[in-house]
């Protein structure tokens, strides 16, 4: 195969000298591009915070190559850590593919890497950092691999158009380690920046007061599309821009690769319908739409046309959750604007929600009757396509007496979903090839932020062997509550979409909760690669696999690959610490915790401010169990001392006696989350002492203010509330049956 | 003087303040405050717009804000200007007084009309069933379901009722002796059922009865279906989601999935089971 297409090439070359053309055309030329990494200072917001930048811009430069180039990048690295690039879509050697301890070492800081691949393929791509959360802070850029012009699946009147790379994605002012640490910790500080937490007032003001009721009895918090709150969302780093360079009747292609770390974007044109021509960098068949959802890390070939004079049109990026969003004028003059998408009906989604989650935590497995993001269920979410939001009186919020307004929403508007994408070409695998089939449960738990795929994070999973030559199956369900892009290196696979022969390639796959989809790829390409979900905090948080070659060739940048897998694996399942203190006018309480995937080291205290309400501190060493982690077991050792007077004793509920002052005691116990999200905590004492408790801490009362109770069989108890004032302190004020009333001052972190 | 005084109130608070004058096209007293209301940020920037001048004095914050923020918050609103141009359906909905001339608009040269809805349901309305003597004895029950159907997926319980009415005369107005026997047979057996429901859509606007109803109706109307013949594929669609997740089938005369029992919410949910020729 490579051979004669080598002989096809040289006897081009030939020709084209012999036509005095240019050889650069033909020839296999180098390409070289010089990348210098190094921490910067931006201001998107009015604060000066921390970035990295490639050659002093955010996004990385574009990258063009032409189909039969050979491309040599050379990474210089001038940051205080270590850095990488994975070249998102592309078919290279696996040592090129950027994924440090899988496929390289990192790039320490002030050397240089050179990655050399040949460019054997055509479309819109992109590339990243592959290092920690880098690619949230500026390590994203697009990668345009030209189609020659003697291409045979040249298109006319579509490969000839002007076109332009944009790339989206997004800046939060938060140091994104620690939006990972507060994922991690179920903050709701997201949530209140957002405006979504679905609190109960809130919930009783839309008349839904039963469906936050139920969604707590099912185990669940407040529900949202995306996790993390963003200050600015950017399309090639800015969120306002004009390309007037375009005029009337033009058409134009422009190149979108979605490089945000978690957002999803509405893609919208104020000139009229979109049409998408390609995907993950392969071709499509034309197909018109009036929006399109990209998911993280896919990329979109969309042509846009200029409909009049002296106008640009607004081109929205607009993120999932709808909080924001960015646009690009298309055209020369005064800008015609879009509508922007109106606000999420959050209670509608949550009622949806309630209806797909069983009891046991599990998703209703729809089979293949839910697939290919055609059945959007978020759509109940969307006052565009459902109508406006109704009053619990069931008139509309808005007091127009226009019946316009009161239409039952618009059933007219085509949104792209993945059965309208067809491949121009066959895109049939071997027949003869053995089939390897696998199936993954995409699994996830948002009460403690772990994402999984059979409920195994990556630190949990041995390499996945596959064989050179076979064709690998993947059936994907998703049981967890949020959307997935699966993207899987080196390799572009087949969705099964109904197109039959003509099934569109991909390396990148949205799967929404409760979707079964079928992709297949044929093994072809010797390495290890990764295949993981692209939604950086949930690859950091272990939803990842590796698909390695049976007997391949040692990788020489890589000599230690066992050592450097336990690396990897580490990698996504990071200690998380989180600590918090009410300073209160009758006392200290507080707590301190340290976890990862399973396992939780913690310790609570309450400090008096004298002996006869005493110090008392009681930690925890436990391990999460199932799929839910409702269940912990756990060992405690206690300790407490106070002074009561002589004739006062503590009897607890059992009759159980409990003399000492001083009194140190080791346990053992478990904690078990209840419906309402209660904790049941149930606690046994080497001294035979029993406790029994049951607690709840974050009851969402209004927007910014949590109830909290305790109740044991200690005849202990206390309710408290507390008003978050910031994302590190808020104002406390609690009843506790020790140490009386109290208000004070929480900090946490 | 009193608005030069409101004026200074607000400089006053408004930090780095910036003053500039630009046009906003509208018309009376309401655009004059749906345009500030849109442009006004507390302590940042503040619009007092001139219907009879149609010219409107910004002051901002110019370390937090600019003019184009400004104005395409207003535009957002419904109103063109210099630099902004409404998106139509939002100038659309702006009340008739307000509905002003858009002279920075430049004219498209191909049309192309954005649907409108009530248009729609008016021409359903309008959609009479004739009944012809050659025709089949059916195809009134046939054609009047399908319209109530549509009345589901356009979600209109008032629309709904009425068809359903419709569907009850047609279901009295049925010449059994000229049946074939098959037809009659089934005719026999599921015409009481479709009344009863077709009278149960009738008797409610609620929309989620309706449908209820719709899942029990459409059953016998599948039997009917099967056993008379038809000019036309007719489509027997299946949604998975519906009836609390046991799953409710309908009839359609398109292949494509418009379904009747969620509408716009999940209008693509649904897959053929079987066409029927």
């Amino acid at each position: 195969m490579k051979k004669s297409n080598n002989t096809f090439y040289k006897t081009f070359f030939l020709i084209g000298a012999f036509l005095l053309m240019t050889s650069t055309l033909f020839a296999q030329k180098v390409v070289r591009y010089d990348l210098y990494v190094k921490d910067t200072i931006v201001n998107f917001t009015g604060k000066e915070k921390r970035a990295i930048a490639v050659n002093g811009q955010i996004p990385m430069p574009t990258l063009t190559f032409t189909e039969g180039d050979t491309a040599e990048i050379h990474v210089h690295n001038q940051l205080k850590e270590s850095t990488s690039l994975h070249w998102h879509g592309l078919y290279l050697p696996n040592k090129e593919d950027g994924v440090p301890f899988l496929t390289q070492m990192p790039i320490e800081p002030n050397t240089t890497h050179i990655y050399r691949f040949p460019i054997i393929q055509n479309g819109t791509h992109w590339y990243h950092s592959h290092s920690g959360l880098q690619e949230q802070i500026g390590m994203y850029g697009s990668m345009i691999l030209k189609k020659r012009e003697d291409d045979p699946s040249y298109r006319k009147g579509i490969d000839d158009l002007p076109s332009v790379p944009i790339i989206l994605s997004e800046w939060t002012d938060y140091n994104p380690e620690n939006v990972h640490r507060m994922l991690h910790n179920a903050t709701d500080w997201f949530a209140i920046k957002k405006g979504t937490t679905q609190s109960y007032a809130e919930a009783i003001k839309a008349g839904h007061f039963k469906t936050k009721l139920t969604n707590e009895w099912k185990r669940m918090l407040a529900m949202d599309v995306s996790d993390v709150y963003y200050d600015k969302f950017l399309i090639n780093g800015t969120s306002e821009s004009q390309l007037s360079q375009f005029k009337a009747g033009d058409k134009v292609r422009l190149q979108i690769s979605n490089g945000g770390a978690s957002s999803y974007f509405w893609l919208t044109y104020a000139g009229g319908k979109l049409t998408v021509v390609a995907n993950d960098g392969n071709d499509v068949e034309p197909v018109e739409v009036d929006r399109l959802i990209i998911g993280v890390s896919e990329t979109y070939d969309v042509i846009v046309t200029i409909p009049a004079e002296n106008t640009s049109y607004e081109f929205l990026a607009t993120p999932e959750d709808r909080t924001k969003s960015a646009s690009i004028y298309i055209g020369e003059g005064i800008k015609q604007l879009v509508s922007p998408l109106p606000k999420l009906k959050y209670f509608e989604g949550m009622k949806m929600m309630n209806g797909m989650m069983n009891m046991d935590g599990t998703m209703n497995d729809m089979g293949m009757n839910m697939s290919l993001q055609k059945m959007d269920m978020n759509t109940v979410m969307y006052p565009e396509i459902t109508g406006s939001p109704l009053t619990p009186k069931g008139g509309t919020t808005k007091g127009t007496m226009d019946h316009s307004d009161n239409s039952p929403g618009n059933t007219e508007m085509v949104t792209l979903n993945y059965t309208m994408l067809k491949s121009p070409t066959k895109t049939t695998l071997p027949e003869d090839a053995p089939i390897r089939e696998l199936k993954f449960d995409l699994t996830g738990n948002m009460n403690r932020y772990v994402w999984s795929m059979d409920n195994k994070v990556l630190s949990e999973s041995d390499k996945i062997l596959i064989k050179k030559g076979e064709i690998v199956r993947i059936t994907l369900f998703n049981n967890s509550m949020m959307r997935h892009p699966m993207h899987l290196h080196g390799h572009d696979f087949r969705v099964i979409n109904g197109q039959g022969d003509y099934a569109p390639l991909k390396n990148v796959l949205d799967i929404m909760p409760m979707e079964t989809n079928v992709i297949e790829f044929e093994a072809n390409l010797e390495g290890d690669w990764f295949f993981h979900c692209h939604i950086l905090y949930h690859m950091m948080a272990g939803m990842n696999r590796v698909f390695s070659y049976e007997n391949q060739a040692p990788n020489p940048l890589l000599p230690n690959k066992a050592w450097a897998y336990k690396k990897l694996q580490s990698e996504s399942n990071q200690w998380h610490f989180m600590v918090q203190n009410d300073f209160a006018s009758n006392g200290n309480d507080g707590e301190l915790m340290l976890q990862n995937t399973r396992w939780s080291f913690g310790t609570e205290w309450r400090l008096g401010y004298n002996d006869m309400h005493g110090y008392e501190a009681e930690t925890h060493i436990g391990r999460y169990i199932g799929r839910n982690q409702w269940f912990m077991p756990f060992v405690g050792f206690d300790w407490r001392y106070r002074s009561m007077g002589m004739d006062e004793q503590e009897i607890n509920l059992f009759g159980q006696t409990n003399k000492k002052d001083l009194r140190s005691a080791l346990s053992l116990g478990f904690m078990y989350t209840l419906p309402m999200l209660v904790n049941f905590q149930a606690e046994m004492y080497h001294d035979g002492i029993v406790r029994l408790s049951l607690m709840r801490e974050d009851i969402p009362i209004s927007k910014r203010v949590r109830a909290a109770f305790m109740v044991n069989t200690d005849k202990e108890y206390m309710v408290g509330l507390n008003y978050i004032a910031g994302k590190n302190f808020g104002l406390r004020t609690h009843y506790d049956s020790d140490m009386g009333f109290g208000v004070g001052l929480t900090l946490m972190y | 003087m009193i608005v030069l005084l409101s004026l200074t109130s607000c400089n006053a608070q408004i930090k780095n303040a910036k003053t500039e004058n630009v046009k906003i096209y509208g018309n009376c007293e309401m655009c004059e405050s749906t345009i500030e209301n849109a442009g006004n940020i507390k302590k940042v920037a503040s619009v007092d717009w001139n219907k009879d001048t149609k010219m409107a004095t910004l002051i901002y914050d110019s370390s937090k804000t600019n003019s184009d923020e400004i104005l395409k918050r207003i535009a957002l609103a419904g109103y063109d200007s210099d630099n902004f141009l409404a998106p139509d359906d939002v100038y659309a909905k702006l009340a008739e007084c307000c509905q002003y001339d858009r002279v920075n608009k430049t004219a498209i040269v191909k049309t192309e009309a954005i649907e409108d809805h009530t248009m729609h349901q008016s021409e359903m309305v309008d959609e009479k069933v004739e009944i012809k003597q050659d025709e089949h004895p059916l195809k009134a029950v046939f054609d009047t379901y399908f319209i109530l159907k549509d009345a589901l997926v356009a979600s209109n319980g008032t629309l709904a009722s009425a068809k359903a009415k419709d569907l009850l005369t047609a279901i009295d107005a049925v010449k059994m002796e000229k049946l074939t026997s098959d037809a009659h047979t089934v005719w026999m057996k599921v015409m009481k059922g479709l009344a009863l429901n077709a009278g149960h859509i009738e008797g409610t606007k609620d929309i989620s009865l309706q449908r209820t109803h719709f899942i029990t109706l459409s059953d016998p109307m599948y039997q009917l279906l099967k056993a008379s013949k038809q000019e036309t594929p007719i489509y027997y669609q299946h949604c998975p989601m519906a009836n609390n997740g046991k799953g409710a089938n309908w009839l359609s005369k398109e292949s494509n999935i418009k379904n009747p029992y969620y509408g716009a919410q999940m209008l693509t949910c649904g897959s053929t089971l079987e066409t029927i020729e």
